[in-house]
């Protein structure tokens, strides 16, 4: 059994097959800093150029035996793509994520907007494809290979005030619905884009809508349809990612058709695996920062037993690998993950 | 005449306004009670600001959730725009002045404007510089403002360290200064170590929190002032 690859692991899992133990692996970012100095990049250069992306996202798997390999690395691309203006902290030789600079919907009367001709080839898309491309070539035979769009409500939230969008949400369901529709088309053709370029699975993160900040009454009434309708066009399989206590929306998340369900440490997973019953696929939950960062090895090692004692079907943190993890760590979790049988 | 019946009406009809959040409603209410001869103070506090209290209540039961709580904020501020005008004068043993914002690379901006609105709510003059706020920015705001109190907000691990510079430079140009740090990865350990007034886990406690250092602060000015130290 041992001479099977990652990468047979995963799509395995994927498949409904059995696999000889729990994968540990995520399909949110998963560059560090142990990564970036390996290669000599700084962070703020990976995410413009489609070489330095794939090698950094390669690194995990090559130092540590992650069982993935995932790009891009911020929440921007289909923003962009959309005429949003972006900022990447260039100058900064700290580790600041891309954010939007400019959005494209200042108010509700722009929120008629139209998803731009030629759309595929805006932003960053063909950079992510290129990168997507590089990587499995480079480590493809060994990991599977993934990539992910945003939620139709998290993406809405990058392109105009998420203040506005959130009491919209209450005040003209319809309008905002409209919003989600197109928004909807637009990842629908990233999300193909990196299809064809070759991802085994894709993530849809809708963290924009976590219980944390959203009812649970207006993910099912207002967002459900949306993510049912992406999960619907995606040939590879998905996974939908919300951050939170997620345990009021897990089976809805799961009645979106999509094949997994990615839920964060906040999460009583225990319990989530109780909703979904014993076969649905659920990854989770470990949290990337205050443990697998600040964690000491032995912590580390005790929380990723915890997931799998929890019942995740795969080990998988609650949001992107947090940078800074060490090295130590990293290994920590690996070897854990891979000695460990509930 | 204001008779107290009429008084208690109005009163209970500011406060459902905001937690029904009914702009309308409570435009309507301001501008009657100020009709009637209510006094604008009154009807903030047991009124509108009563209202906002239990919002905050609902939110924490998770029966509220962001939404609700920003079409709260609307209500309450569509009535308060109508009474701020004629209140003699906030009662609340102090009146401060804030610079707020997130800090430079974060645009985590949810949790800010909810304490945002904290102060708002108490009469407080709020200097809001956004989010993504490069760090120059807090030290200059504030020596344009001569605010009382700069508050720093950060989301994320890295983001946070550029609080410490933020403290460290506000320290420099103007020692008195009182600063409050929050975000979900910050903790009372971290302000004090980086030399923060306060830290608070919550909007509720971040207003209290300011209230008290604002009116330490306001008490030795005067007492500077006055040259005496007793009381
Ligand atoms: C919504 C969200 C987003 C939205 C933000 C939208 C917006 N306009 O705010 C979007 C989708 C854009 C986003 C983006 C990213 N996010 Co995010 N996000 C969240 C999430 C799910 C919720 C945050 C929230 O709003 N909570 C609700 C509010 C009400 O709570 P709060 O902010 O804590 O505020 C309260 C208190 O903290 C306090 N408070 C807040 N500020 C202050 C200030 C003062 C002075 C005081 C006294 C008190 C105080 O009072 C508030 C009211 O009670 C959190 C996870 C979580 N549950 O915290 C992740 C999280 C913060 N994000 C995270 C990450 C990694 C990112 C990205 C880097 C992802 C990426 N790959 O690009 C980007 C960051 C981009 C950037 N450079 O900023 C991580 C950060 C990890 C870390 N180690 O620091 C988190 C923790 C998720 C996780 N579990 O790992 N995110």
């Amino acid at each position: 059994m041992s001479d099977i690859t990652s990468r047979e692991r995963v799509l395995k899992l994927f498949s409904g097959g059995e696999v000889d133990r729990t994968p540990c692996f995520s399909g949110m970012g998963n560059v560090s800093t142990e990564g970036l100095k390996a290669l000599g990049y700084k962070f703020a250069s990976v995410h413009l150029d489609a070489k330095k992306m794939a090698d950094s996202a390669a690194t995990s798997y090559k130092l540590f035996g992650y069982e993935c390999g995932v790009l891009p690395f911020d929440l921007c691309v289909e923003a962009e793509a959309l005429g949003c203006r972006i900022n990447v902290y260039a100058h900064s030789e700290d580790l600041l994520y891309p954010t939007i600079k400019e959005k494209v919907i200042h108010n509700e009367n722009e929120m008629d907007i139209a998803i731009p001709d030629n759309f595929i080839n805006k932003g960053r898309i063909p950079l992510v494809c290129e990168a997507i491309g590089l990587m499995k070539k480079d480590i493809g035979n060994e990991v599977a290979v993934g990539s992910y769009v945003l939620g139709p409500f998290t993406l809405a939230g990058q392109i105009m005030e998420l203040n506005d969008l959130l009491k919209l949400s209450f005040k003209k369901p319809d309008k905002v619905g409209k919003l989600l529709d197109l928004l909807s088309e637009a990842i629908i053709m990233a999300a193909g884009e990196y299809e064809k370029a070759g991802v085994d699975y894709i993530t849809i993160r809708e963290m924009g809508a976590t219980s944390d900040v959203l009812s649970p009454r207006v993910f099912k009434s207002l967002i459900f349809p949306y993510l049912k309708k992406i999960v619907g066009k995606l040939k590879v399989p998905a996974v939908i990612h919300t951050c939170g206590k997620t345990n009021d929306i897990v089976t809805s998340m799961l009645e979106t058709g999509a094949r997994a369900i990615s839920v964060d440490q906040k999460n009583d997973v225990q319990e989530s695996r109780k909703k979904l019953g014993k076969d649905a696929l659920l990854f989770g939950n470990f949290d990337p920062y205050n443990v697998l960062v600040t964690g000491a090895p032995e912590a580390v090692k005790e929380a990723m037993k915890k997931c799998i004692d929890d019942g995740v079907s795969a080990v998988w943190p609650g949001c992107d690998i947090w940078p800074t993890v060490p090295a130590e760590n990293f290994k920590a979790m690996m070897e854990a993950v891979k000695n460990y049988r509930r | 005449m204001l008779t107290e019946e009429k008084k208690k009406e109005l009163l209970e009809r500011l406060k459902n306004a905001v937690i029904q959040y009914d702009e309308d409603t409570a435009k309507e209410a301001a501008q009657e009670a100020l009709d009637v001869g209510m006094e604008a103070n009154d009807a903030i506090f047991n009124g509108l600001v009563s209202g906002m209290q239990e919002v905050g209540r609902l939110f924490e039961s998770q029966e509220y959730f962001v939404p609700e709580l920003l079409m709260c904020a609307d209500a309450l501020y569509a009535g308060l725009d109508i009474l701020k005008p004629h209140v003699k004068q906030l009662d609340l043993g102090v009146k401060g002045s804030v610079v707020i914002g997130t800090v430079e690379g974060d645009v985590h901006d949810i949790g800010k404007n909810i304490v945002k609105m904290m102060f708002d709510v108490a009469g407080f003059k709020v200097y809001d510089l956004g989010r993504d706020v490069p760090l120059d920015k807090f030290v200059e705001e504030q020596m344009k403002t001569d605010s009382d109190l700069v508050c720093l907000s950060a989301m994320m691990t890295t983001t946070m360290t550029g609080m410490k510079k933020v403290i460290d430079d506000l320290r420099k140009k103007n020692p008195k200064v009182k600063i409050m740090i929050g975000g979900a990865p910050v903790s009372q350990d971290i302000a004090e170590k980086w030399g923060a007034d306060g830290y608070a886990k919550d909007a509720t406690n971040a207003l209290k929190d300011a209230i008290n250092m604002i009116s330490s602060l306001k008490k030795l000015k005067e007492e500077a002032e006055a040259g005496k130290i007793d009381r």
